[in-house]
């Protein structure tokens, strides 16, 4: 197998975008073909408005532009995981940036139609795990790492460690919970601001130069 | 946090705030409150049990109730909305009134553990109330009494932490003056007077945090019946379920204008990396449902995209009817230049320019520039333009040369008029201030029509000096729908007599959207609008537009329907500008809603049996607490013993305009005055309400388990 056949083969693309998961896309060049794919401009990308996290399922796309606030990626990620519906405990976090967020944007700041949702970065070296004093949070066979509810003591150092403060103690169960990539976010996502592109047209966009 | 004490549905706990003594205290929800559901039928009852009904308003025994209910928060799409119950200060016989606000803080006052928050007595220092979960207190709120709700707003936010939401009132409520609202998000207020109610009680805003959740009977269940909603039925704003312009998947486009604006070349043109294009939009499919609508375009046309960043609107709903705009010419008189509202409180802006508008950049703009200054002004000061008729009210009373007459010459000279001759959208922020200062006769505006017209004499065209009554005369800046100081609000117009009975039922506008949902869906009437409706209510229950028929039996049940159905959601809560799914998106199920869907939402939410019947029955039960409560403060306040007469009675331009036509004849949506009358007759049978006086009848009241205000009706002599 060639290397150009290698780089256009769909895990290969896959492991590419893990490179740059989470991480700022500023400076990455990309094709006309791949932004169309990811619905994005390369403006957008310039501005640093737009981020990707590699999901088994495809590339998990935030574009904060198209964020229109409904909170709806928090109550499909609740009724999905946790059988109720919340904000606080959403393994994906748009309500604390509606008002009046820590960068200052908000409807109550002035930048009032900044407002996006931040979702856990999936960390290669994933600052909640290795600060969980019971070795909770662990990666399955599927590579996706969850919080083992019967060890977790919900001492909060995973949401301390987290740079994002992504993983939350619900003050119920007194059990962390963060993102187990089940996509209900996406699925419910009304304005396409959340997105997962799936491998096999990450890898056509890849195909067309 | 709710999850903690196993209810499904509801938080479990009513909070109690007591202004006068300090005491906070909470009781449980479902033993006492539970059939009258939540929301607007849990803030009647408090009322009903706590607020004689000739109690001054704005007095220290007056109460304010905050609900939400089953739904809210739930998961269920367009569930972010909060009921505010109170007794009206500005209405005819000063009854129960509501408002309604959507936003986000609905949500976050669910998730912090509460259904309902009655705010009782008086403090004698500005306070706000801050909910945060199970810590809750009165704060001082000096710092921000006498700011507008922007500055309040973000005040508050910062000072108690990113998570707070806030609701606040403006100077005009702190000010007592009736027309006044609260304001959340940006632009999402809560009206009827309750800036003026809170402001009576020295109460600027209500902070809340909730970090806990609303536990769900069958979670995955209410998922997949949002993702059925948002697929299949529901359309742009209003429920319009075909797109104005054609799409490539659709089979029809709209018949009429309507509020699915969305479409390839529509774009919000502000965003921050440049243009969005709406794209098309096909039923189906979930990641599109919130670029169905584009509220800028509907209300101002294709000028508006130039200034749209993204649309916005309330908690869980995929329909986003707020516009968020930046504005840039605002500028330019040191105006904030980021700017949001929808419908009337934006459009309706242009008139308080009584000599004519200019444009500003291109053609045209001026209603967007304009409305866009004017609205952010009237939200700023914490104005309620009860549907427009504070703007038309205004209006009428400075052409026809009454407001000079009751202003000194030093007071109209000290009005910045040239602002307003100039079109400069400055005059906005002078003329809400204005309002909101309550003084002279601005403040005789500021208190609603009803008591402006009697203090003026405008309600009897022999004392004034126009010659005019002002709620009769056929001129189009009069929509007063009864004597009773608010207008139409999608009447007769739309929905023939089926409107015009439930827009006099209330006591404020009525905003039921019911009907006008499917009349102005842009579906064709033939081949959708009629045969879908007259599946669910039987044949001849519409009427083509501009082509109306006498009363009949099922126009009655559509009324019903739709009266009844309003405090369904009200209650629930659930948004009624897109509830109830009366069409839908989708060919394949030929246009036809699924007028279950309530009541499957809540046996999923809740793990008990619910059906339309039962929730059409608890409805009604609140529809008749609304009625005998009228009833009894327009006799303890008006001596009146006849709702038909003194509360239900239609202005005569309903019937008098369009006089080239008579009614029933093509073209026209103009009234009957037999045919209204003996709508009135089958209307107030089907409610079980008495045809002479219009009062519900003791056996109506009993089989709703509401003996008690049968008694209270009996000892007034308005039953027997």
């Amino acid at each position: 197998m060639s290397d150009q056949k290698r780089f256009l083969d769909k895990d290969y693309t896959r492991r590419q975008f893990l490179k740059l998961s989470g991480k700022s896309l500023v400076g990455v060049a990309m094709s006309s073909a791949m932004l169309s794919t990811l619905g994005v401009t390369a403006g957008a990308l310039a501005e640093d408005q737009v981020r990707v996290w590699a999901f088994p399922q495809g590339l998990l796309v935030v574009n904060a532009d198209r964020c229109v606030g409904c909170q709806r990626c928090e109550i499909n990620c609740t009724l999905t995981n946790d059988g109720c519906c919340s904000s606080y405990i959403s393994r994906v976090k748009v309500t604390r940036n509606l008002y009046s967020s820590r960068n200052g944007n908000g409807l109550y700041t002035e930048n009032n139609w900044t407002y996006f949702p931040d979702t856990c970065r999936q960390c290669e070296d994933p600052a909640c795990g290795n600060a969980c004093p019971m070795g909770a949070i662990v990666a399955g066979e599927d590579g996706i790492r969850r919080v083992d509810q019967d060890k977790c003591v919900g001492c909060g150092a995973c949401v301390e460690a987290c740079p994002w403060h992504m993983p939350t103690v619900n003050p119920v169960t007194n059990k962390s919970s963060k993102c187990v990539m089940c996509g209900a976010c996406v699925e419910g996502c009304p304005s396409g601001a959340l997105s997962i592109v799936p491998w096999d047209k990450i890898t056509a966009a890849a195909q067309e130069v | 946090m709710s999850v903690k004490n196993g209810i499904n549905g509801w938080a479990g706990s009513v909070l109690r705030v007591n202004l006068t003594t300090g005491a906070i205290t909470t009781e449980d929800t479902l033993p006492k409150y539970k059939p009258y559901i939540g929301g607007m039928g849990l803030g009647y009852k408090v009322i009903w049990d706590e607020v004689p009904l000739d109690t001054d308003p704005l007095g220290p025994d007056a109460k304010v109730v905050f609900a939400v209910g089953p739904l809210t928060a739930s998961g269920v799409p367009c569930s972010g909305r909060m009921n505010v119950s109170c007794l009206s200060c500005w209405s005819k016989g000063d009854s129960i009134v509501d408002a309604h606000m959507g936003g986000h803080i609905a949500h976050a006052f669910k998730y912090a553990g509460y259904d309902a928050l009655i705010v009782e007595g008086q403090s004698d220092k500005p306070v706000y109330i801050k909910i945060d979960d199970e810590k809750v207190t009165i704060e001082d709120a000096s710092e921000v009494w006498g700011k507008g709700t922007f500055e309040t707003n973000a005040t508050l936010t910062k000072a108690n932490g990113d998570e707070f939401d806030v609701a606040s009132i403006g100077q005009a409520g702190e000010n007592l003056v009736p027309m006044s609202c609260m304001v959340t998000s940006f632009g999402n207020s809560g009206g009827g007077g309750v800036g003026a109610v809170l402001g009576s009680k020295k109460v600027k805003a209500l902070v809340v945090r909730g970090t806990g959740a609303v536990k769900i009977a069958r979670p995955l269940e209410v998922k997949l019946l949002s993702n059925y909603m948002i697929k299949d039925l529901v359309g742009g704003n209003n429920n319009h379920n075909v797109p104005t312009v054609p799409q490539t998947w659709a089979e029809y486009s709209a018949t009429t204008k309507n509020r699915w604006q969305g479409a390839p070349g529509v774009t919000w043109d502000k965003a921050p990396n440049g243009p969005i294009d709406m794209g098309e939009q096909p039923s189906g499919v979930i990641n599109v449902a919130a670029l169905r609508c584009n509220k800028g375009v509907f209300d101002f046309g294709e000028i508006a995209e130039k200034y749209t960043v993204k649309q916005g609107g309330c908690s869980s709903c995929p329909v986003r009817c707020y516009t968020e705009y930046d504005m840039d010419p605002l500028a330019d008189y040191d105006l904030p230049t980021h700017v949001s509202n929808t419908c009337i409180p934006i459009t309706g802006q242009t008139g308080i320019y009584c000599e004519g508008t200019h444009d500003f950049v291109d053609e045209g703009d001026a209603k967007v520039i304009l409305g866009g200054a004017g609205s952010r002004a009237q939200d700023d000061f914490g104005v309620w333009c009860n549907y427009g008729n504070l703007k038309t009210d205004f209006i009428r009373a400075y052409k026809d040369g009454i407001l000079k007459e009751h202003m000194t010459e030093e007071e109209w000279n000290a009005v910045p008029w040239d602002l307003m001759k100039d079109g400069d959208p400055r005059w906005a922020v002078e003329f809400y201030r204005l309002i909101a200062e309550g003084k002279g006769a601005w403040g005789v505006i500021g208190k609603g029509s009803y008591y402006m017209y009697k203090e003026w004499g405008l309600d009897d065209a022999t004392k004034n000096s126009a010659g005019k009554n002002y709620y009769d005369e056929v001129s189009g800046q009069n929509t007063n729908v009864t004597y009773n100081g608010y207008p139409k609000h999608h009447s007769s117009e739309d929905a023939w007599q089926s409107g015009l009975l439930y827009n006099v039922l209330y006591n404020r506008d009525c905003m039921i959207h019911h009907c006008t949902n499917f009349v102005r869906s842009g579906s064709p009437y033939e081949e959708v609008i009629k045969p879908v409706l007259e599946s669910f209510f039987g044949e001849g229950c519409v009427d083509a537009p501009k082509a109306y028929t006498p009363i009949n039996e099922n126009k009655i049940k559509l009324a019903k329907w739709a009266f009844n159905g309003k405090q369904w959601h009200d209650s629930a809560t659930l948004c009624n500008w897109m509830y109830p799914m009366t069409l839908s998106t989708s060919k394949k199920r030929g246009y036809k809603g699924d007028l279950d869907l309530d009541a499957k939402y809540m046996s999923a939410v809740v793990g008990e049996d619910y059906t339309r019947d039962s929730i059409d029955f608890d409805c009604e039960r609140i529809s008749n607490m609304l009625r005998a409560m009228t009833a009894i403060s327009f006799k303890l306040r008006l001596d009146s013993s006849n709702l038909r007469k003194d509360h239900d009675a239609v202005p005569a331009w309903v019937f008098d305009k369009e006089p080239d036509f008579k009614a029933f004849e093509e073209g026209t949506v103009k009234m009957d005055r037999d045919d209204w009358e003996k709508s009135l007759d089958m209307f107030y049978e089907a409610m079980g309400w008495d045809k002479e006086t219009g009062i519900p009848t003791r056996e109506t009241l009993e089989k709703f388990d509401l003996g008690d205000m049968a008694d209270k009706l009996a000892e007034l002599g308005l039953i027997s």
